[in-house]
């Protein structure tokens, strides 16, 4: 092989040239310096841990000091290993466990005062439930495309099938955020402490290419790095020409058991159904007295108002009694009515009655004043008794909304002009936030 | 004879006479052989206890020796001090024949050890270990701790690098052989 040959060569050449004699004056330095070393040598102290090293020989005892050593290794790693490795690691085991668990539930809060929140529940492999604090709750299954809207303060449920309706895919977006999150997050925010408990901060920059949040600037989030669960979640959003605003995620609980009748798509006793035109009619038939109503909602810009409340909580039935109170408050004060009376009803837990005032009317507990935007308004007058057919006639008014292509946004208010003497001059405002339903 | 006594002649006694020989054939030169000796002593000295409980001790410390004198051969080919000891030489007044043929093969050994000395750390060690002192691959993979063909492999690259490096003296061991025959 001319390889190995020439190699060879190479080999000869070397040992050839190398190939030399100690020179006699070298080989006494170097003896010198050898007869030094030996004495060294033979100075040299015993090992220290030779004795220990000996021992360990035996099977029983270097076992143990095996254990020993890893439990000092671990010692040792806990207290030098850069915080930034141990915050990541933090970040990469809450965010697996999101991506993995079994069920997932939390609360958005769109407004902290007044309180405007949506509870989430996901089940998999794709049970979705919404409940708004304004009364509507959405029930999802994934896998069917089957969905119920269930309105809590009308009694009313409206069925949909297979369509996402926006508020829908908003909570989705969330979820698919939160079940996506990338392994590592783009800035550790540091530490928080929420009384006794400390969180390691987390900050995302961009959305992960999944369940994208519109306009999603920065998600924060906040881990108890004892369990490694997400405690809590800011998110900063700015649209195009829109101011950033912000949401919090709050009660995270994950992979918890969750009560599978949260998901059920039977419609609930108690409810009136109003079947959307093309929508799935098994879930129940529409009430009868709906046809006879010839309700068309008008969608518009609802202005804005300010106005008196009373909070309450339980029968509807008091709501005579709860205007009665604010009237009264407002003459003694002498503030005028800017409107009629109105009540407004999230739920039998919350809900509300009072008149509209001047913007800058101050008032005291237990009344509050509320400030509710402008927004887009479906809306419907009736004439005839303020209490007469409420039910269907507000099913009615939620048909047409949902023919027009709208769903309802926020909760639903009544707003009653007329003489309280004489019933057949009186007229009710249906009046309800809507936001387009997306196909 | 206390133990220390007794792992020095077993460890050293037997080659010592090799340890000085790898210093200086690779260094060349008595101050720098005796800088690089004593780099290789401390470097035993510090590793006593290791070289003690080796396999093969004796390829440890040789590859020790061979690594200290490889450092300050690099260093003093990066340092061009090998420019002036031409020059030294080249003045020596000497025309017999024996004379011309030792200073043929003095300045022929100076470029051996200079083209060494410009092969990378791992490279020249290898072969140095190899080609001067006769260690095999797994001798030489157990000293420096690696795998035997990683050792194949900085052999390989240093062979092909000194025969381009010593194209020019090739023949000549060709010619040598053939003489001596």
């Amino acid at each position: 092989m001319p390889d190995k040959e020439t190699s060879n060569d190479v080999d000869e050449l070397i040992r050839r040239r190398m190939q030399v004699e100690v020179p006699v004056e070298v080989e006494d330095r170097l003896r010198r310096r050898l007869t030094e070393f030996r004495a060294r040598v033979e100075q040299r102290p015993p090992n220290r841990f030779r004795m220990a090293y000996s021992l360990m020989h035996q099977p029983a005892l270097r076992t143990v000091g095996m254990a020993a050593a890893l439990l000092l290794a671990a010692t040792v790693g806990l207290l030098f290993i850069p915080r930034e490795s141990r915050a990541s690691q933090v970040f990469a085991a809450a965010a697996a466990q999101l991506r993995s668990a079994p069920s997932l539930e939390y609360t958005i809060v769109l407004n902290a005062v007044p309180y405007v929140a949506v509870d989430f529940s996901y089940l998999a492999p794709s049970y979705r439930r919404l409940n708004c604090s304004w009364g509507i709750e959405v029930r999802t299954d994934g896998a069917t495309g089957k969905q119920i809207v269930l309105m809590h303060a009308t009694r009313t449920y409206l069925t949909e099938g297979g369509k996402q309706v926006e508020s829908q895919a908003n909570a989705d977006a969330f979820a698919e955020q939160l079940r996506s999150l990338p392994r590592a997050a783009d800035e550790v925010l540091g530490e928080q402490w929420t009384g006794k408990k400390k969180l390691l901060g987390y900050r995302l920059r961009k959305a992960p290419p999944n369940g994208s949040i519109p306009g999603l600037k920065e998600l924060d989030i906040w881990i108890d790095p004892g369990t490694q669960e997400a405690d809590h979640v800011d998110i900063t959003v700015q649209e195009q020409g829109k101011p950033a605003h912000q949401m919090h995620i709050q009660n995270i609980r994950v992979g918890a058991a969750v009560d599978r009748a949260l998901f059920d798509l039977t419609p609930p006793a108690g409810y009136t159904a109003i079947a959307i035109p093309g929508g799935d009619r098994r879930s129940g038939d529409p009430a009868p007295v709906l046809d006879s109503l010839a309700l068309r909602a008008q969608i518009g810009q609802g202005a804005a108002l300010t106005a008196v409340v009373m909070p309450m909580q339980g029968s509807y039935a008091q709501t005579r009694s709860a205007l009665q109170a604010v009237e009264s408050y407002l003459k003694a004060r002498g503030v005028t009515p800017a409107g009629p009376p109105f009540g407004r009803y999230e739920s039998e837990q919350h809900w509300e009655a009072g008149y509209a005032v001047p913007p800058g009317t101050r008032v005291e507990a237990p009344f509050q004043l509320i400030s509710l935007p402008r927004a887009l308004t479906a809306s419907a007058v009736v004439n005839g008794a303020w209490a007469k057919d409420s039910n269907p006639r507000w099913a009615a008014f939620l048909k047409s909304v949902v023919e027009q292509g709208y769903l309802p946004a926020g909760p639903p208010m009544e707003i009653w002009t007329g003489d309280d003497a004489q019933p057949a001059r009186q007229s009710t405002e249906m009046r309800i936030p809507v936001a387009k339903a997306t196909e | 004879m206390n133990d220390r006594q007794r792992e020095y002649e077993r460890l050293i006694a037997p080659i010592e006479d090799r340890m000085m020989g790898a210093v200086w054939r690779i260094s060349g030169d008595p101050n720098d052989a005796e800088d690089a000796f004593q780099e290789a002593l401390l470097t035993v000295w510090k590793r006593w206890d290791r070289i003690v409980k080796h396999p093969n001790p004796h390829a440890l410390i040789l590859h020790i020796c061979v690594n200290a004198a490889h450092d300050v051969l690099r260093r003093r080919v990066r340092q061009r001090r090998w420019i002036e000891e031409d020059a030294a030489a080249a003045d020596v007044p000497d025309s017999s024949s024996s004379a011309i043929q030792d200073m043929c093969g003095a300045e022929q050994r100076a470029q051996v050890l200079r083209a060494i000395g410009l092969l990378p750390k791992n490279q020249g060690r290898a072969i140095l270990m190899h080609a001067v002192e006769g260690a095999g691959y797994v001798e030489i993979a157990a000293a420096l701790a690696c795998r035997e063909v990683t050792v194949r492999k900085h052999v390989a690259r240093a062979r092909a690098r000194l025969r381009t490096l010593l194209a020019h003296l090739m023949p000549a061991v060709h010619k040598e052989e053939t003489s001596n025959a």
